[in-house]
């Protein structure tokens, strides 16, 4: 196991009731600056797995090292190293303006008064985000999800999780996302990206790096070429390494 | 950057509540309603009164209002915290917020801010209507003792509410904390009769509750002018029940938000 890597966890379970182990014994290791897909069907335990990265749930057993930051003991300074984005709409405040959604987090990052205008003024220009002075609620799904990234953008975090990101959305702003993801966010910003999908082509186009998730287990991971090898088929698509290492047996 | 985030978040509720004008609008209008009932219910049942309200030296509408404004408090301490929980899981911006370098204590007190604001502008508003138009007198008002006794009202208060919210993270809902503490506080209290009128029996009930030492030493120190000196007993007993319901309610919202975490459940509602 890799003590620089950026995500680092072992021996991760995770049961919310006997019987019921959403995390199964995951050991995992996401290289800094790597775009890392964590593919798995629906109920696989990716979003689970997301809440126990960011300390939204705790573990059963095991540890999960952020930066270095073990996450449960040194739970502030992780906090300030991740961000957190969902396909989710709601989490923020539906009633106030954009920008006043943004200036409440910016605050809650510790960013002055000063700091938190140019940067949310740099955020918006960086992802298009038109009319900052629009109620949340008044948004169309593509710029909610910008606003979603930009808030995870506000403490420059070098670690972005970022959950079933394109859910909803329609192909041109999800494709727009993705070259955002992989373009700015990686290569010139240099984030690590922890991307969770079920969409198999996205997973395609975006990562470095892909696991497979089922019944919450880690059934493979590598890259599509180490996938194929492991398989012995060079030619063997995306759908066909899918089928191969879901439908595996243990 | 305590104080910065405190402020943000009595900017974000005040832009969410005038967001929804008319609510805000009859929140004022229903403070009016309920201030001239009470006018005219001393101005029918005055005399009949006045023996109990002798020690206040005062007739029943100064009592009453003098309870009903500052019990305000303590249904913003029981409500407040828990509703705007509640309200925070069901927008997704609990998990959010809690994803901040923010400490618990900063999001306990930050999250009931508003409501406090908004208490107190509502508790300025019955005495205000009460001296301008309906013949309250506050001549006498200890201004210090007076907000000496208010700052361990809400100190003391606020822990109540830290416990109801505590329920609301566990069990999604705590009406009936809330609805307990509010009824117990509304019967035994003191808040629209004095205690005495109670059978001795369920005094003992009045004693055990902070909102009683609460609303009687704010009634003498805002009606007669009682200074910290004349109602130290009571403000003792309010800084006791501080000291106590504080810690131990904040610990007990740690324990509460650790279990939602365990479950799984700081998101559900």
């Amino acid at each position: 196991m890799n003590n620089s890597a950026a995500i680092r966890i072992i021996n991760l379970s995770k049961e919310f009731s006997r019987r019921n182990m959403v995390i199964d014994n995951i050991n995992l290791s996401v290289e800094r600056g790597e775009l890392f897909c964590l593919v798995g069907t629906n109920g696989a335990g990716k979003t689970t797995l997301l809440k126990l990265l960011c300390n939204l749930i705790l573990p059963t057993s095991g540890e999960i090292f952020i930066n270095g930051y073990n996450v449960i003991k040194d739970s502030e300074r992780t906090r300030s190293s991740i961000g957190l984005v969902t396909g989710d709409e709601r989490s923020f405040y539906w009633r106030l303006t954009g920008k006043q959604n943004m200036k409440f987090f910016a605050t809650f990052y510790n960013l002055s008064s000063y700091e938190s205008r140019i940067k949310i003024d740099e955020l918006f220009k960086l992802l298009h985000i038109e009319e900052p002075d629009k109620r949340f609620q008044e948004y169309s799904s593509g710029i909610k999800q910008r606003l979603s990234i930009a808030r995870a953008l506000l403490n420059d975090s070098p670690v972005l999780f970022l959950d079933e990101l394109t859910k909803g959305l329609d192909p041109a702003s999800a494709k727009e996302l993705r070259i955002f993801i992989k373009e700015t966010l990686v290569k010139e910003k240099k984030k690590t990206v922890f991307f969770s999908t079920h969409n198999l082509h996205e997973a395609e186009e975006l990562a470095d790096r892909i696991a497979f998730m089922r019944k919450g287990k880690i059934t493979a991971d590598g890259t599509i070429d180490e996938l194929r090898k492991t398989m012995g088929r060079q030619d063997a698509s995306i759908e066909d390494i899918y089928d191969y290492f879901m439908n595996k047996k243990d | 950057m305590f104080f910065r985030k405190m402020l943000t978040f009595i900017k974000r509720d005040f832009l969410i509540a005038i967001s929804y004008r008319l609510t805000f609008i009859l929140n004022w209008g229903g403070m009016v309603t309920t201030t001239l009932t009470f006018y005219f219910i001393s101005k029918m049942f005055g005399k009949v009164m006045n023996p109990y309200m002798a020690k206040y030296g005062t007739d029943y509408f100064p009592f009453a209002i003098i309870g009903i404004a500052f019990s305000t408090y303590l249904f913003t301490a029981i409500n407040s915290l828990s509703n705007n929980l509640r309200t925070e899981q069901m927008t997704g911006t609990l998990e959010m917020l809690l994803l901040t370098p923010t400490r618990v204590s900063e999001l306990i007190i930050g999250m009931s801010l508003w409501d406090f604001v908004f208490s107190s502008t509502r508790v300025f508003g019955y005495i205000l209507i009460g001296v301008l138009f309906l013949g309250l007198d506050i001549n006498n008002i200890s201004i210090i003792a007076s907000l000496v006794v208010l700052v361990f009202t809400i100190i003391s208060f606020s822990g109540l509410g830290i416990i109801a919210a505590s329920i609301i993270m566990l069990f999604k809902k705590g009406a009936p904390f809330s609805w307990f503490v509010s009824t117990f506080a509304s019967l035994f209290g003191g808040t629209y009769f004095p205690i005495e009128v109670l059978p001795e029996p369920l005094r003992y009930i009045s004693y055990l509750l902070p909102i009683t030492y609460s609303l009687r030493s704010l009634r003498y120190t805002i009606l007669k002018g009682y200074s910290i000196g004349d109602i130290k007993g009571d403000l003792f007993i309010l800084i006791i029940y501080s000291l106590i319901l504080v810690p131990i309610s904040i610990l007990i919202f740690k324990m509460a938000l650790r279990r939602a975490k365990v479950k799984g459940s700081l998101a559900h509602y």
